[in-house]
């Protein structure tokens, strides 16, 4: 059998000696994927990222302007000097500027006036009594969910009533979530079994 | 005698026991229950069963290995389909892993099918930075990839040479484990009306549903149970199809654990 | 000075980014283009920062000879192997740094992740107690999708889909409409604070 499935499947039951408890054989591998995953990251950014955009740009095209975008990003290294860590806010401030600006529009189109449409446009077509029910659901508990996260007003009284609705449509919102975190985490193990079982132990075929 | 009180104290040794064996054993006896497909996966089918042939699309691997057992048989069966259709395929990836990822399975699929690497099908590497990437690609894909990952220009990519931002592109397909999705439906759906379709998680499926209504997204997959449903859809039953039974009482045991958890809290309750 | 450059970067390109989705001329979208690759260059940077900071960390660990300083230099190894053997032997599909991503990265970090599945359950076991109203509504609404969008819940009573599905297209998805539309609002009042230099917490003390 190749020496990988081996050492997988060692690596994979280090892990899950952590469910008896915390052992050396755990914090091994556990320090060890953390390492792993790093130099993974070093050899994947610089592969993809750091030689066509910085490297060939500059000392294959020639493309001096790059210079720019480099001098401000090598700056962020004076984060690991105190006197000169405010030298790595420039970069920061474009880059938090850049997604701010990026975002409003963004945000605008897909999460406030698409979503309202999609609320109201149904009303449009109502073709059954079920489609007019869930038309008529869908609408008022989204108003009664927004008004719950307006917290400028004590959410008693009639106010309170409504915003009492809104914590129901979102407990149900966070129990169907939890059934499928549950299917998610399942669905890992699952994998993990059918490794063991399959590639290793090789008791399913 | 077991009492209702004392079934409230399982040990969680004994639970993690349980757990693993209810996974196991449908495993080794592999037994099939019908799957009823979704909606929103048979939406996802029906869209890229349409496609002309030869049409490009995007798949974005946007997950990391922690997830691989859920992600890599949706992504296969996603795949499978659209190199059937003889779809021209653009691979990318926006997280780390996802790239190298990304790059085994295009490769191995690609190879079932017999088709050449520059002309059918390209596979371009990871960028960091989503939201720069998503918007770069809407005006000039060459600038944000100026190679692919084997080092090839752009320009020197048969396929690549009739691609050159969005507009040439039918569809996007995102296989995440996160929230980039959401950046696909903000950016390339919002700002250059893409087709969108998130592969996800199950952890993150009730995020997408808002989206299905306006169209934001033509449809989903989401979880194994749906990466077992476009199995079927395809006729190529895999991992996901033998995972569904193992699924299946796991989630029977899980909830036989509730049940029992609050039957022993309403009895000590009621005692008080 | 030291705050002000930043603050008018910050205004500078995110009101560009706002202006240009309204006017997207040839010149605009040029612009566009080079302010998008700027910020992918500057990202790698924030990368690299990062790593460099996780390998000081671990450096300071094994030179102080801390407690338990054998997984820091285990992971300092780690780090040092990979990275090598990547830029020595490339990243093709026999190298040997395919080797640890197949074999070693992949299947612990997958592990990793599957060990939530048993403290998932014996959370749920445990902790989901229907102990009011909205309680026993979360409840079922988990348990009717656990059995819903599996497919023993539909051999079982072919009503456990359906009822599933309408939960998750009708009261579940109205929610995170009103969670995304309230993100929505946050997102568009950050960023516009951000943006004209009212919010300036990123660019930390002094």
């Amino acid at each position: 059998m190749d020496s990988g499935i081996w050492i997988a499947a060692g690596l994979t039951l280090a892990i899950y000696s952590f469910l008896y408890r915390d052992n050396p054989a755990y914090k091994f591998a556990e320090h060890l994927l953390v390492g792993i995953s790093v130099g993974y990251l070093i050899v994947i950014a610089f592969k993809d990222t750091v030689v066509p955009k910085i490297i060939d740009p500059l000392f294959v095209h020639r493309q001096w302007l790059v210079l720019v975008p480099v001098i401000i990003g090598v700056l962020m290294f004076s984060r690991f000097v105190s006197k000169i860590a405010w030298l790595s806010r420039p970069a920061l401030a474009i880059y938090i500027g850049f997604g701010a600006g990026a975002a409003i529009p963004a945000n605008m189109q897909a999460n406030i006036l698409a979503q309202i449409r999609a609320t109201v446009s149904p009303f449009a077509g109502i073709d059954s009594i079920g489609g007019a029910i869930n038309a008529v659901l869908i609408a008022a508990g989204l108003i009664c969910t927004l008004l719950y996260f307006y917290f400028s007003k004590k959410h008693e009284g009639v106010f309170g009533k409504f915003t009492r609705t809104g914590i129901y449509f979102l407990m149900i919102f966070f129990g169907a979530t939890f059934g499928f975190t549950v299917m998610a985490r399942i669905s890992l193990l699952i994998g993990r079994a059918g490794f063991l079982l399959r590639d290793w132990l090789n008791i399913i075929k | 005698m077991i009492s209702l009180r004392s079934l409230g104290n399982i040990d969680r040794k004994i639970i993690f026991a349980a757990l693993f064996l209810s996974v196991s054993i449908p495993l080794i006896f592999d037994f099939r229950l019908p799957n009823r497909i979704t909606k929103e996966v048979r939406a996802v089918y029906d869209f890229i069963d349409r496609l002309p042939p030869e049409s490009a699309v995007l798949v974005s691997f946007d997950h990391d290995t922690a997830t691989l057992p859920e992600m890599s048989p949706m992504a296969r069966a996603l795949l499978r389909h659209l190199f059937n259709r003889r779809l021209r395929v653009i691979g990318l990836a926006l997280r780390a892993e996802g790239s190298s990822i990304g790059n085994g399975l295009v490769h191995a699929v690609a190879a079932e099918y017999n088709l050449q690497e520059g002309m059918d099908y390209v596979f371009l590497g990871f960028r960091p930075e989503i939201t720069s990437a998503i918007l770069g690609m809407g005006e000039n894909i060459a600038r944000v990839f100026p190679k692919d990952f084997r080092g090839v220009p752009l320009d020197e990519i048969p396929l690549m040479q009739t691609v050159k931002n969005y507009r040439q592109i039918e569809l996007i397909i995102s296989i995440a484990d996160d929230d980039t999705p959401n950046y696909w439906i903000n950016y390339a759906n919002a700002r250059y009306h893409e087709a969108v379709v998130p592969a996800v998680t199950a952890v993150m499926a009730t995020t997408y549903y808002p989206f299905l209504q306006e169209k934001q997204i033509i449809g989903m997959v989401p979880g194994l149970k749906a990466a077992a449903e476009y199995e079927q859809l395809i006729g190529r039953p895999g991992d996901a199809s033998v995972g569904m039974s193992a699924q299946s009482i796991a989630h029977l045991l899980i909830l036989l654990l509730i049940l029992i958890g609050n039957l022993s809290y309403l009895s000590a309750r009621r005692r008080r | 000075m030291r705050r002000q450059i930043p603050v008018i970067l910050c205004f500078g390109f995110g009101a560009f980014m706002l202006a240009q989705f309204f006017v997207p001329s040839r010149l605009s979208i040029e612009a566009y283009e080079m302010v998008v690759d700027w910020t992918q260059t500057i990202y790698v940077f924030a990368l690299l920062v990062g790593v460099a900071g996780m390998i000081k960390y671990h450096s300071e660990k094994i030179s102080g000879k801390k407690a338990g300083y054998f997984y820091n230099l285990v992971t300092l190894i780690a780090v040092i192997v990979m990275a090598a053997s990547g830029f020595i032997w490339g990243r093709g599909e026999s190298s040997p740094f395919d080797w640890f991503f197949t074999y070693m990265q992949a299947p612990m970090q997958a592990t990793v992740f599957s060990l939530l599945s048993f403290f998932v359950a014996s959370a749920a076991y445990r902790g989901f107690r229907a102990r009011n109203f909205e309680a026993v509504l979360l409840l079922l609404a988990a348990a009717l999708v656990m059995i819903g969008r599996v497919p023993i819940g539909d051999y079982i009573w072919s009503g456990f889909p359906k009822i599933a599905n309408w939960i998750l297209d009708v009261p579940s998805m109205t929610a995170r409409r009103g969670i995304f539309i309230g993100i929505g609002l946050g997102t568009i009042a950050t960023a516009l604070r951000v943006i004209l230099g009212v919010e300036r917490t990123y660019l930390g003390k002094g």
